[in-house]
C-alpha cells in the first residue's frame, strides 16, 4: 500500500492540517457560549500528538504501515471534534467520524510496532470495528441519531437509532476487549519485552482499548459518570503517541552512543567487557556474544562453548561479518529488530574488537577440545590396559596354575623315584616364580581389585605395604566410577611412593571420602617438606592425571613443615 | 568331606576335582558361575565351598560376594576363597567377624598339593587357612614403637604360621618341634602381645589379625 517515503508536498499538507488543528479548536472555541472547553482540549491531545508521530514514524520507517495509520488515527480523531461546532455541515461531518478514531486505534495497537496484523484473526477483529465504525455509523446518522442538525438525516426514527446505536457500540466494546486479550496474550509469550519504554506502549495500549470498551458500555447505559470517564479515556490514549515519540528520541540518543561506544572500543577492553560497552551502547541488558568459529562450524561464547542462535522467542540474533566473513553474533531483544541502524552501527564499531573476542574465544574451544581428547585418550589407555591385565589373568596365569597343578600330582604318582621327583619340583619352583613376576606384571598394568572391589580394599594393602606407618581412613559408602577410583588409587600410591623417596618422614595419614560431586583424597606427611612439585617428582604426572578427569591437585610443601596432597576428582 | 567347586576355567576346575578326588574328598558339586554354587551348596550341603574370587558375569566381586553369603547363609559350610592376588582387604573382609571355617589362598598355593589339601581339610573342619603372603604384609607392616620387636625370631615364625591358621599340631610338625613347646612359644607370644588367651585356635586367628591389624 503505502511504501515510499512521504513526499515533501504530502508532509507539507500533513503540517498545514496539523495546524489547522488548534485554530479550529479556537473557531469552535468562540463559536459558541455552551462549547464543551475541556472536550476540545483533549480532543486536541489527542489528534496532535498521532500526526506528529505518525508523521515521524512514516518518514522513519517508510516501509511499515504504522505511520500512515496514526496519521489517519490522528486526522480521525481531528475531524470528529467538529461535532463541537454551530456550523451545520461541520457537524455532520464530525459526527459521521465520531467513532472511527476508536477503530484505528485498535488498528495501530494490533498492528504495532511493524504495521501488520498478524493473523487472519486479527485482520478479522479490525475489519469488524471498521464495519461497526463507519457502516453502522452511517445507519444511525441516518436514522437521526444526530438530531435534525445533521444533514445527512433521511427519516427521524429514535427507537431504530438508539437500538442501531446500542449494538454498535456494544460490538465495538467487545472487540476492544478481544484487542486487549490479544495485546496481553502475545506480551505473555514473548516475555516481558526488556525495553521499559516498549513495555509501557504496549501496556498503555491494552490499557486504552479497555477504556475504550468500558466508554463506550458506559454510553449505551448511560452510567453516571460518563463525562469523567470519557476524559480519562481520552487523556490515556493520548499518552500513547508520546510514548511513541520518546522512544524515538531514544533510539536518537542510543545512536549518540554508538560515539561513546568507538571511544571505549578505542581503549582495547578485554574480551570479557566487550560485552558489557555494546549491551550499554544497544541499551539491551540481555545481550550475549556468540563468535563464529569456522573450524568448528558453530557459534561459541567466550569460553569456548558451543551455543545456539535463538529462532523466535523474542530473541534476535544480529550476525556481524568483517572482511567477507562471520565474526560473530549480537543475540539481543526482539524489540531492536527496530533500530537496524543503531544495530549495523555497533556492529561496524566493534568490528576490531569482535575479531579479539572471537580469537580468545577460539583459543578457549580448542582447549576444551584438547582437554576433551586428553580425558578420552586416558580413558582409552586405562580400558586398554584393563582389557590387558584380565586376558593375562584368564590365560597365561590360570594355565600356568593348572600346569603346576599337573606336575604336583605327576610327582605324587611317581613313587619312589626321588631323581625325578626332584627335577619336577624344580619345574613346579619355576612356574611359582613366573606366576609371581606375572602376578607384578599384571598389577603393574592394572590393579584388578580396584575393579573388582573397589578403593577402600584396595588401599588397604598399599597402606599396609608402605615403608612407614600410615593411618588409612576411607570414608565411601558406594563404589566410584572406574576411571575416578584409578585415579585417586594412583595418587595415593604415587604420593606414598613419594614420601617413601624424599619426605623422610615417620609416618603418614591418607583420609578418602565422598564429596557433593566426587571424591577428595588427602595424603599428609609430617617429613622435610618441600617437594618438587614440577619435575621428575611424579606429582606433575599425578597433576595430569587428575586434571584430564576435570579435577585438581594442590600440593601443600614448606620448608621442615611436611607435605599434603590434596586431589579433589569429580565423578561427573 | 563334601567338596562344592566354583571355577570358572575348566581347566583349573577339573584339575581341582581330580587333585581333591585322588586326595579322598567327595566333590559334591561343580559349577562355573556363583548363582550356580550358591544354589549347589543348599542342595547338596557339602563341608566346603571352594570358591575363585573372579566369577562370571562381571569378574569383579561375584566369588567374594558367594563366599560371604554362604558364610551367613550357610555357617556350617567352610568357604575357602581362591585368588589369582590375595589382598589385605578382602582378607579383612572375609574374616570380618569370626575366622571359623573360612580360608583365602593364593591360587597358586594349588601346585603344592600336601599343603593345600590339608588347608581344605582344615577349613572343611571350621579352621582357618590364611595366606603367607597376607600374614607376611601384616607382620612386615611398619607400625609406631613396634611392639613385635619384642620376639625372638622363632617367636615370629610361630606367630605367623598361628595366624596363617596352623593348628599347635601343624606348626610342630612344620618347624619339627614338640606341641609342648610350641604351646609354650604361644602361651610366650601372648604374654609379650599383651593379649588374653581364647581357647580354639581359629578364634586364635583372629586374635592375632586384630592385633596386628591395629
Amino acid at each position: 500500500m503505502l511504501t515510499i517515503p512521504p513526499k515533501p508536498v504530502v508532509l507539507g499538507a500533513i503540517a498545514l492540517l496539523a495546524c489547522a488543528v488548534p485554530i479550529r479548536s479556537f473557531f469552535v472555541a468562540t463559536t459558541g457560549d455552551d462549547v464543551d472547553i475541556v472536550a476540545v482540549g483533549l480532543l486536541d491531545w489527542i489528534t496532535l500528538p498521532y500526526i506528529l508521530a505518525g508523521a515521524v514514524a512514516w518518514l522513519r520507517r517508510p516501509e511499515s504501515r504504522l505511520g500512515p495509520l496514526m496519521l489517519a488515527g490522528g486526522f480521525a480523531s481531528g475531524l470528529s471534534a467538529l461535532q463541537l461546532t454551530h456550523v451545520d455541515s461541520l457537524y455532520t461531518v464530525g459526527a459521521f467520524f465520531d467513532v472511527l478514531p476508536a477503530a484505528l486505534f485498535l488498528h495501530v495497537c494490533l498492528a504495532f510496532p511493524d504495521g501488520r496484523l498478524r493473523s487472519r484473526y486479527e485482520s478479522f477483529l479490525v475489519g469488524a470495528a471498521y464495519a461497526a465504525a463507519l457502516g453502522l455509523q452511517l445507519v444511525k446518522i441516518s436514522f437521526g441519531a444526530f438530531g435534525p442538525r445533521s444533514l445527512a438525516e433521511l427519516s427521524a426514527q429514535p427507537d431504530v437509532a438508539r437500538t442501531v446505536q446500542h449494538v454498535q457500540l456494544l460490538s465495538l466494546s467487545a472487540i476492544c476487549l478481544v484487542g486487549a486479550g490479544v495485546l496481553v496474550r502475545r506480551r505473555r509469550q514473548a516475555g516481558r519485552p526488556r525495553r521499559r519504554l516498549l513495555a509501557l506502549l504496549i501496556d498503555l495500549f491494552a490499557l486504552g482499548l479497555v477504556m475504550i470498551a468500558v466508554l463506550f458500555t458506559a454510553g449505551t447505559f448511560d452510567w453516571p459518570g460518563f463525562l469523567a470517564i470519557q476524559r480519562t479515556t481520552l487523556a490515556v490514549i493520548g499518552i500513547a503517541p508520546i510514548v511513541f515519540l520518546i522512544g524515538l528520541l531514544d533510539a536518537r540518543l542510543a545512536r549518540s552512543a554508538v560515539g561513546d561506544l568507538i571511544l571505549e572500543l578505542r581503549a582495547d577492553p578485554a574480551p570479557a567487557d566487550l560485552r558489557d560497552a555494546l549491551s550499554d551502547a544497544l541499551r539491551d541488558p540481555s545481550l550475549t556474544l556468540a563468535y563464529w568459529l569456522p573450524d568448528f562450524q558453530a557459534y561459541v561464547d567466550l569460553e569456548g562453548r558451543e551455543v545456539e542462535l535463538p529462532a523466535g522467542n523474542g530473541r534476535t540474533a544480529t550476525l556481524i561479518e568483517r572482511n567477507g566473513g562471520h565474526v560473530a553474533a549480537l543475540i539481543h531483544d526482539g524489540a531492536l529488530d527496530d533500530e537496524p541502524q543503531l544495530l549495523d552501527a555497533v556492529g561496524a564499531a566493534a568490528g576490531i574488537s569482535l575479531e579479539n573476542g572471537r580469537l580468545h574465544a577460539e583459543l578457549r574451544a580448542r582447549l576444551e577440545e584438547l582437554k576433551g581428547s586428553r580425558a578420552r585418550l586416558l580413558e582409552a589407555g586405562r580400558r586398554e590396559r584393563q582389557n590387558l591385565e584380565r586376558n593375562l589373568h584368564d590365560g597365561a596365569q590360570q594355565r600356568l596354575i593348572a600346569l603346576s597343578l599337573e606336575l604336583s600330582m605327576l610327582e605324587q604318582k611317581l613313587g619312589d623315584r626321588p631323581d625325578l621327583q626332584a627335577r619336577l619340583d624344580t619345574a613346579r619352583r619355576e612356574i611359582t616364580h613366573t606366576l609371581e613376576e606375572l602376578r607384578d606384571v599384571a598389577r603393574g598394568i592394572h590393579p584388578a581389585v580396584l575393579s573388582g572391589h573397589g578403593l577402600a580394599v584396595a588401599l588397604e594393602s598399599i597402606a599396609a605395604r608402605a615403608p612407614l606407618p600410615v593411618q588409612l581412613t576411607v570414608d565411601l559408602d558406594t563404589r566410584l566410577p572406574d576411571r575416578v577410583e584409578v585415579a585417586a588409587f594412583y595418587v595415593v600410591s604415587e604420593s606414598l611412593t613419594n614420601v617413601a623417596k624424599h619426605a623422610e618422614a615417620s609416618d603418614a595419614t591418607v583420609f578418602v571420602a565422598k564429596t557433593s560431586d566426587g571424591v577428595v583424597v588427602e595424603i599428609v606427611d609430617n617429613g622435610v617438606g618441600g617437594a618438587d612439585t614440577e619435575n621428575g617428582s611424579g606429582l606433575r604426572g599425578l597433576a595430569d592425571r587428575v586434571e584430564a578427569l576435570g579435577g585438581r591437585l594442590r600440593v601443600w610443601t614448606p620448608l621442615g613443615g611436611g607435605t599434603r596432597v590434596q586431589a579433589e576428582i569429580p565423578c561427573a | 568331606m563334601r567338596v562344592a567347586l566354583a571355577e570358572d576355567s575348566v581347566l583349573l576346575r577339573e584339575g581341582l576335582a581330580r587333585l581333591l578326588g585322588e586326595a579322598g574328598f567327595d566333590v559334591v558339586a561343580q559349577c562355573d558361575n556363583a548363582d550356580d554354587l550358591l544354589l549347589k551348596v543348599r542342595s547338596y550341603d557339602p563341608d566346603v565351598a571352594i570358591v575363585d574370587i573372579r566369577l562370571p558375569p562381571t569378574h569383579n566381586d561375584e566369588g567374594l560376594q558367594a563366599a560371604l553369603d554362604i558364610r551367613s547363609q550357610h555357617p556350617s559350610v567352610g568357604v575357602l576363597v581362591l585368588s589369582q592376588y590375595v589382598e589385605l582387604g578382602l582378607a579383612l573382609k572375609l574374616l570380618a567377624d569370626s575366622a571359623e571355617g573360612v580360608g583365602y589362598l593364593l591360587k597358586d598355593r594349588i601346585g603344592d598339593v600336601e599343603e593345600f589339601v590339608a588347608a581344605v581339610r582344615r577349613v572343611a573342619a571350621g579352621g582357618s587357612a590364611l595366606d603367607p603372603l597376607i600374614v607376611q604384609t601384616l607382620v612386615s607392616r611398619q607400625r609406631p614403637d613396634d611392639p613385635l620387636v619384642q620376639l625372638t625370631p622363632r617367636e615370629r615364625e610361630v606367630l605367623e604360621l598361628m595366624a596363617e591358621g596352623s593348628s599347635n599340631q601343624g606348626i610342630a610338625e612344620k618347624l619339627v618341634i614338640t606341641v609342648r613347646a610350641v604351646e609354650k612359644y604361644v602361651s610366650s607370644i601372648f604374654g609379650k602381645l599383651g593379649l588374653p588367651s581364647t581357647g580354639s585356635e581359629s578364634r586364635r586367628v583372629l586374635a592375632v589379625l586384630t592385633f596386628l591389624r591395629s
